[in-house]
């Protein structure tokens, strides 16, 4: 008996269907874009104000060596005023403060309050860095502003203070220890004061 | 036209009809062919928005969603928002816990009539009330409460509104303050 050919079998090119998988695609879109972060947010950790006018704690004689940094800075219209260990950089002789001069004085002068960089927050920066070469350990500084001075100018001040390198959120997540370009990142808010 | 020409004309015209009802039968008896949409470059379109969007989750705990107008100042810190009470402080208000509890006064500063001694009044009663709420939700979970307030504010937020903030929030027996900044790139 003659043997039949075997019809040859074409193979069929079976698509995939895609329909349900772009359903879940498109579901997803809008959910993502409600949960998406268009400005990637950071935070600054404050201690809470202290005012002038409550009870300061009672003073310790200390020796000379044994003084802390106790590093403050004032934001005034004119520019800053920094302090460590109660006197005031740039005061008349004999004087602890000058509320009338600033430290530094503004890096614009006759700019708008408005403008957040007329400030000199590189001499701030440098004054930092100076500070934290003779007292490495300290980590606080004591912010205080005047009553008009704008929150951004607060924010440029506490990012000069503590370096504007200063990366410090590995550190407080305990993955890496403290950069050596981070001088005070612990910023005290202080109010009423200057 | 003579008859034998009628005649001819009537047999073309009925040979011509018989003809296009043959091809129109023809034409029904084949199958449409269904239109396939190319789902190929689409789905390439659409993994590519979907990978990027999930790259830019949010994977803060708080999600913080500024009121209009509202202009967060910029950083270089890099330190993420913990969880938290977020309060939005502007020059137009203060909004906690989506109410408005403040308007502000046309100079952007608290009405001098609602603060007293650096205490403004019914932000202390919404701080309250939702501190109180709070350590309840925590005493029944047995946790200890942080007592976080994450403080958003504005670029042009002056000093004196803020420290009145703060003041009014250590007072609700908050104990522990973030500002919240967008990153510098």
């Amino acid at each position: 008996m003659a043997k039949r050919p075997r019809k040859k079998m074409a193979e069929k090119v079976v698509e995939a269907n895609l329909l349900p998988v772009m359903n879940i695609m498109f579901l997803l879109i809008p959910a993502l874009l409600m949960a998406m972060e268009f400005a990637s947010m950071a935070a600054i950790n404050v201690s809470p104000p202290k005012f002038s006018s409550a009870p300061s704690e009672p003073q310790e004689e200390k020796k000379e060596q044994e003084k802390p940094l106790d590093l403050k800075i004032f934001v005034m219209e004119e520019g800053f005023r920094v302090e460590a260990s109660g006197q005031q950089e740039g005061a008349d002789a004999g004087k602890s403060a000058d509320s009338s001069r600033p430290t530094i004085p503004l890096a614009k002068s006759g700019a708008p309050v408005e403008d957040f960089e007329r400030y000199d927050y590189k001499a701030l920066e440098a004054k930092a860095k100076e500070y934290k070469a003779l007292f490495p350990n300290d980590v606080t500084v004591k912010i205080s502003a005047e009553a008009n001075v704008p929150m951004q100018v607060l924010i440029w001040t506490m990012d000069a203070a503590a370096g504007t390198d200063c990366k410090i959120g590995k550190f407080l997540k305990g993955t890496e220890d403290i950069p050596d370009n981070c001088y005070f990142w612990q910023p005290i808010v202080e109010g009423g004061v200057g | 036209m003579t008859p034998e020409q009628q005649a001819q004309h009537d047999a073309q015209m009925q040979a011509f009809l018989a003809k296009k009802k043959y091809k129109a039968a023809l034409r029904r008896q084949t199958e449409e062919e269904e239109a396939n949409l190319g789902m190929t470059s689409l789905m390439d379109i659409v993994s590519i928005l979907v990978i990027y969007l999930l790259k830019s989750y949010a994977s803060d705990p708080v999600v913080i969603n500024p009121t209009a107008g509202q202009k967060i100042p910029f950083s270089s810190a890099d330190a993420s928002i913990q969880d938290g009470m977020p309060v939005f402080v502007t020059v137009r208000g203060i909004t906690f816990q989506d109410k408005k509890v403040v308007t502000m006064t046309a100079d952007g500063e608290v009405d001098p009539a609602m603060v007293q001694n650096h205490l403004i009044g019914p932000l202390f009663d919404s701080f309250s009330e939702e501190a109180d709420k709070a350590k309840q939700l925590a005493e029944n979970r047995g946790t200890e409460w942080e007592g976080r307030l994450i403080l958003v504010g504005d670029q042009l937020l002056k000093f004196s509104t803020l420290v009145d903030v703060l003041y009014t929030a250590g007072r609700a027996e908050f104990k522990e303050y973030t500002f919240c900044v967008i990153k510098k790139s």
